[in-house]
């Protein structure tokens, strides 16, 4: 064994290019064995392409990685395997198909000359999983019918069967409840006793608190500070360094008064089996509602049943005095209703088609006569609004995909923005966004609020949708359990209306940051 | 009656069980079997057509894509439903050589008595035949010959090289001692040896009154490809006086191309004897003067010479007491003055 | 309260492969369902006829060809792939084996000379389709599509059309042999079956191909070098179109461009209603092997019974929707 105080792992100047973004813009970061290093940062800074590229699945453009003082490169994911790095991901490294022992050896099967000894993997499986404290999941079991915390689990096994020296795990866990949290930090104890080293990624700070040594803080793709005390550096000092300024700055505050007017949109009393009950409220022009809740406890649901993508099974929707027919999109988007859906790539954007054509795709009919459009009237259109959103590349040709997530959403903004529609439901508008375009989307919110657009939000970040909101929703287990002014709670209070109803403590802070 | 029918009952009864749309097709196919074409076939003067011994007899033919082809299967439905003492087991058209070989694995695990086979490829059947003869069944070879006489009994053939022959001196007798005349003709497939022995038979007739092929095509037995062959030629042959096609299944695409063209300075020489292409010579409104047959009742032909052979009957008409070995068909010229006469045993496209 | 525990639990051999368990024996069930209807219309209508030893035989050598070919499609797409070049393959690799240059090859090293012809020729274009598909990233059905009109030209080329008889008696004799009344290709049929099922469940190879086409990122993740295994799917579907040739060769006596012409599409058709899923991740050679036996006995039944192969193709397409459909249903009902 090396000398334990030598760094293991080392990353110097760490540089990552992608189509229209720098993803990683010179990160440093210094791992030794025995040790838990954290990994801090929002969504956007970095954190899971680093984890790419310390798993081979991405090379890097500039920099060096030193393994145990020797420039290594890791080309693809068996030479990083190989080296001694293992990877824990969100899920998206299991093949729902194969069994759970299947998964943990995937890649490196315990065989004999290419003979496949099923029962010796299926014994080794138990041993891990016994290890990791779920002796109840089956070797055999099929991966796909596992629970997303069991797929965690699953993940971790594979990875303490590669015998890593160092372990990577990307938010272990954002699925997992508080008792099997306590089961994973024994496991991380176990490991960091036996000399490996933990890379951990989270930005929940308490689990930092807990289980950390030291800790590195990404922004901007950036290493803004390294090896922080992880038990003593103080929360907003942590905020500071994460954000670049004071959580009260980043949301723009109203400017005008909130014009006494009629509602624009009413919600009465809807409800959908199983999902949510009795919702209601209104919102008046000029006003942003938003809705708070953990995952699950039906908040995007109720946002879709408003805009007519699900039916509901009780109540009504009032848009200007006008009853909105049940389940009918068209309807809603007639009475001038516009959705941003959680999924962005997979529900909102043709991804592969013209940043113009996206924008215009709601308002086609304003472009065209008997169902032929005229070209050059939607590009003009649509190239105005892209400007006002500030879309860049300034590039209306441009393929979607290839812009940045922030981007992407300003995109589908300008959808609704050409339409100009009186009510807009955005469902997690800044998942996905780095941190200097979700202050262009606040303030684009804001704007839109300003020019009398009525807006509900929805978002897994209690702070956000506390800073953009007027007045707040607290749905929990598909009931409101709370509806006030957004000055009047905090953070805190919203996690007691929610726990108030749940009595055991799931997710602290939903599954934001997933991205 | 057929003894064929008892069995198509129950076809029908299995049909229903996998899927009802299945039936109507069934039905549709089996009511134009039928057709035309049973007229057509004459009857020889002798006993030869007195109920005998019952004929088991199994019929595999390629795939029916092609008005002739069609019409070979039609034809030796419609020969055995002349006589009471056939049972005909058809296995219809496939163009997939392992799937023909298998419809006569079954014939030969039916114990048939005789098979009348149209190969899709002569060669690749000629092992399979040679089992059935091998298993005592009589075998017909029909068209396309095997590679092995062992492997039939008996081949009934059209004539290639016939007619080649046939047309060129068409074009020799119109012709009339002149060789300047402009001679074209477009082939079928090139590379089989059917189309190689038309052309062969055509140039060696020209040769004898001093004519040549001055412009040739190939195209494909298609509609479509006779017009795209045809297009091409009579841009190249500004001036045409004969023109020979060697198939009238591509002739309806060729007299399209025609007719696109504005053409109608030369005289046209059909193949094979459609139905169509001998009404357009009846009226004697197109440039399509004559035709020349290659016959579709090789089939027919085919079913009953089975039937002799298993009955140990011998042609009428021969002496000879066996049943000869090759049957070659002649392939004569179609005109106006004679067409009523080849027009009912015509094949319809 | 654990979420691990809470989903009701599934065993992976139960849908993945061939090992038994309850869903893949309620699937498996319908195709064997569906084959003993047939069997007993096959009774019904032709009684002992359709019984015999030698009906049965007919029937497992008309399987043969296109059962070895489906065995290697069933790779190709529990990979995540598709090979609509098998047919044509099929062609080039028969052709080339009957070249008159090989046959006299032949006729001074034996006729094995012809089989390993055949066998490599299939394997290269195999080949030459993975490496296209795995490494210049053209969509499978795309790349395939090509190999599917240049194999077919390249054989007509070769054989100029013409069909090219085998001259060698021995090996004619050998694989035209019927050991224990067992045809050889049959025999070579089950050989190719119990091996592809054996890859497909017992080895890492198989473990893989079903991690490539379940998910390819997570495989590559795992440190499965993707792109090599998709090469060597497409050369093992190759390799069964080499086998194939030399079955359809020692059938026919011969070497033909015209082989194997829309074999792709009941090689296709065979697996999917077998139970393997287009999209990739599932696949079984238990049901591919069920899916030939189906088509099979169906074409067998209409010509025992004088039916026209027009209908024949009429009842094929329903059966296809029917177990698509039939498959969609368990698939959602597991989840």
């Amino acid at each position: 064994m090396s000398d334990p105080a030598a760094p293991l792992l080392e990353m110097r100047g760490i540089v990552k290019q992608f189509p229209g973004v720098r993803a990683l813009d010179g990160v440093d970061l210094t791992v030794r064995a025995g040790e838990v290093h954290c990994l801090l940062g929002q969504n956007g800074a970095g954190k899971s392409t680093l984890i790419k590229v310390l798993a081979g699945a991405h090379d890097v453009d500039e920099g060096t990685i030193l393994w145990e003082g020797e420039p290594i490169s890791f080309a693809d994911p068996l030479a990083a395997i190989a080296t001694g790095v293992a990877t824990i991901y969100q899920e998206l490294d299991l093949i729902d198909g194969l069994s759970v022992a299947d998964n943990i050896f995937l890649g490196h099967e315990l065989a004999r000359g290419g003979i496949t000894r099923d029962s010796d993997m299926n014994k080794r499986a138990r041993q891990l999983l016994a290890r990791l404290g779920h002796p109840e999941i089956r070797p055999t079991r099929e991966v796909g019918s596992l629970s997303a915390a069991g797929k965690q689990i699953v993940s971790m096994a594979r990875a303490l069967s590669h015998d890593a020296r160092v372990i990577v795990m990307d938010e272990p866990s954002a699925v997992l409840d508080p008792d099997e949290v306590d089961g994973l930090f024994q496991v991380v104890d176990d490991l960091r006793a036996s000399g490996t080293a933990i890379i951990y990624i989270s930005h929940r700070l308490e689990e930092i608190r807990r289980i950390g040594d030291r800790l590195t803080v990404l922004k901007d793709g950036r290493t803004v500070a390294t090896d922080l005390p992880a038990k003593e550096t103080s929360t907003a000092d942590l905020v500071q360094l994460m954000t670049g300024r004071t959580v009260s700055s980043v949301f723009p505050r109203r400017t005008t008064e909130l014009p006494d007017a009629a509602p624009l949109l009413t919600v009465d009393g809807i409800s959908r089996d199983r999902e949510f009950h009795d919702v209601s409220f209104a919102v008046r022009p000029g006003e942003i509602v938003g809705i708070a809740g953990l995952v699950g406890a039906g908040r995007s649901e109720i946002i879709e049943t408003i805009y007519g993508a699900r039916r509901a099974t009780r109540g009504s929707v009032t848009v200007e005095g006008k009853r909105l027919r049940n389940g009918s999109v068209d309807a809603a988007v007639a009475a001038g209703v516009g959705l941003c859906p959680e999924e962005r790539k997979s529900q909102g954007l043709v991804l592969d088609d013209a940043v113009y054509r996206n924008i215009s795709l709601a308002s086609l009919e304003r472009f065209s006569r008997y169902g032929i459009t005229t070209e050059a009237a939607e590009r003009r259109a649509a190239r105005q609004v892209a400007t006002s959103v500030d879309i860049r590349p300034d590039a209306p040709d441009r393929i979607v995909r290839t812009l940045s997530g922030g981007n992407q959403q300003k995109v589908v903004l300008a959808r609704w923005l050409l339409r100009s529609c009186k009510v807009l439901l955005l469902d997690e508008p800044t998942r996905g966004v780095d941190v200097g375009a979700r202050a262009e989307i606040y303030t684009l919110i804001r704007e839109l609020a300003d020019s009398g657009v009525a807006l509900v939000i929805v978002s897994s970040d209690i702070d956000e949708v506390l800073g953009l909101s007027d007045r707040v929703l607290v749905v929990a287990d598909g009931h409101v359990v709370h509806e006030g002014p957004s000055d009047a709670i905090d953070a805190s209070g919203v996690l007691d209306r929610i726990l108030a109803t749940h009595d055991d403590q799931q997710m602290i802070q939903g599954d934001g940051d997933a991205a | 009656m057929s003894t064929i029918h008892p069995r198509r009952r129950r076809a029908f009864a299995l049909v229903g069980a996998f899927a009802a749309a299945t039936l109507v097709l069934g039905a549709c196919t089996n009511g134009s079997d039928d057709g035309d074409t049973s007229s057509a076939i004459g009857k020889s003067n002798t006993d030869n057509d007195k109920s005998g011994k019952k004929v088991v007899i199994g019929f595999s033919a390629p795939a029916a894509d092609h008005g002739w082809m069609g019409s070979i299967t039609k034809s030796a439905v419609a020969q055995a439903k002349k006589y009471d003492d056939i049972e005909l087991k058809v296995a219809e058209g496939t163009n997939d050589v392992n799937l023909q070989i298998s419809q006569v694995e079954t014939f030969i695990n039916d114990k048939v008595d005789a098979i009348v086979l149209l190969p899709f490829d002569g060669a690749a059947m000629t092992a399979v035949a040679r089992k059935a003869m091998d298993a005592g069944i009589v075998v017909i070879n029909v068209d396309r010959e095997f590679d092995s006489p062992f492997a039939a009994r008996t081949t009934v053939l059209g004539d290639n090289y016939g007619m080649g022959v046939s047309a060129g001196t068409y074009v020799c007798d119109q012709a009339k001692g002149d060789k300047n005349k402009v001679v074209a003709e477009i082939a079928g497939i090139d590379s089989l040896p059917l189309t190689q022995d038309r052309s062969k038979g055509f140039a060696d007739a020209l040769k004898k009154c001093g004519l040549k092929v001055n412009n040739r095509v190939a195209a494909e037995f298609t509609v479509e490809s006779g017009e795209k062959a045809a297009s091409n030629l009579l841009q190249a042959a500004p001036k045409i006086d004969y023109l020979w096609n060697h198939d009238d299944d591509q002739g309806v695409g060729v007299l399209a191309a025609i007719k696109n063209a504005n053409r109608d300075e030369f005289v046209m020489i059909g193949g094979a004897g459609s139905a169509n292409v001998m009404r357009d010579i009846k009226a004697d409104n197109t440039v399509l003067k004559a035709t020349v047959i290659y016959p579709s009742t090789q089939a027919a032909d085919g079913i009953k010479l089975a039937r002799l052979l298993v009955q140990g009957k011998s042609m009428s008409d021969l002496a000879e007491i066996e049943v000869p070995r090759e049957v070659k068909l002649s392939a004569p010229v179609v005109t106006k003055d004679n067409v009523d006469t080849y027009l009912p045993s015509a094949f319809e496209s | 309260m654990s979420t691990v525990q809470q989903e009701e639990s599934t065993e992976v051999t139960k849908t993945r492969g061939d090992s038994g368990g309850s869903l893949g024996v309620v699937r498996n069930l319908g195709l064997v369902i569906a084959l003993v209807i047939l069997c007993v219309v096959g009774v019904m209508t032709s009684g002992d006829q359709f019984a015999s030893k030698d009906n049965v035989i007919t029937i497992l050598r008309l399987a043969s060809v296109v059962g070895v070919v489906s065995i290697g499609m069933t790779f190709v797409i529990t990979g995540g792939g598709i090979d609509l070049s098998v047919g044509a393959i099929l062609a080039l690799s028969s052709v080339w084996a009957t070249t008159t240059g090989t046959q006299s090859m032949a006729d001074d090293y034996g006729w094995i000379v012809m089989v390993l012809s055949a066998l490599l020729v299939g394997t290269a274009c195999g080949l030459i389709n993975g490496i296209v598909i795995a490494y210049g990233k053209v969509v499978p059905f795309i790349a395939t599509l090509a190999m599917l009109a240049s194999a077919r030209g390249l054989a007509e080329i070769i054989a100029d059309r013409k069909t090219q008889i085998i001259r060698n008696q021995g090996f004619t004799d050998f694989f035209g042999a019927e050991p224990l009344g067992i045809p050889v290709i049959v025999i070579m049929f089950a050989l190719v079956v119990v091996g592809g099922w054996f890859l497909l469940n017992r080895t890492t190879f198989g473990r893989r191909t079903f991690a490539v086409g379940g998910n390819p990122e997570a495989a590559r993740l795992a440190g499965i070098k993707v792109q090599r295994h998709t090469v060597y799917l497409y050369a093992l579907a190759g390799l069964t179109c080499g086998i194939a040739a030399v079955m359809l060769m020692s059938r026919t006596t011969t070497g033909s461009s015209t082989h194997g012409t829309l074999l792709e599409l009941d090689a296709i058709a065979a697996v999917v209603i077998g139970g393997t899923l287009l999209s990739g991740g599932r696949g079984t050679v238990v049901g591919t092997l069920f899916g030939v036996l189906i088509f099979t006995t169906l074409t067998n039944v209409f010509t025992l019974n004088n039916l026209s192969t027009s209908s024949q193709n009429v009842a094929k397409g329903v059966i296809i929707v029917v177990a698509v459909l039939l498959q969609q249903r368990i698939a959602n009902r597991k989840t």
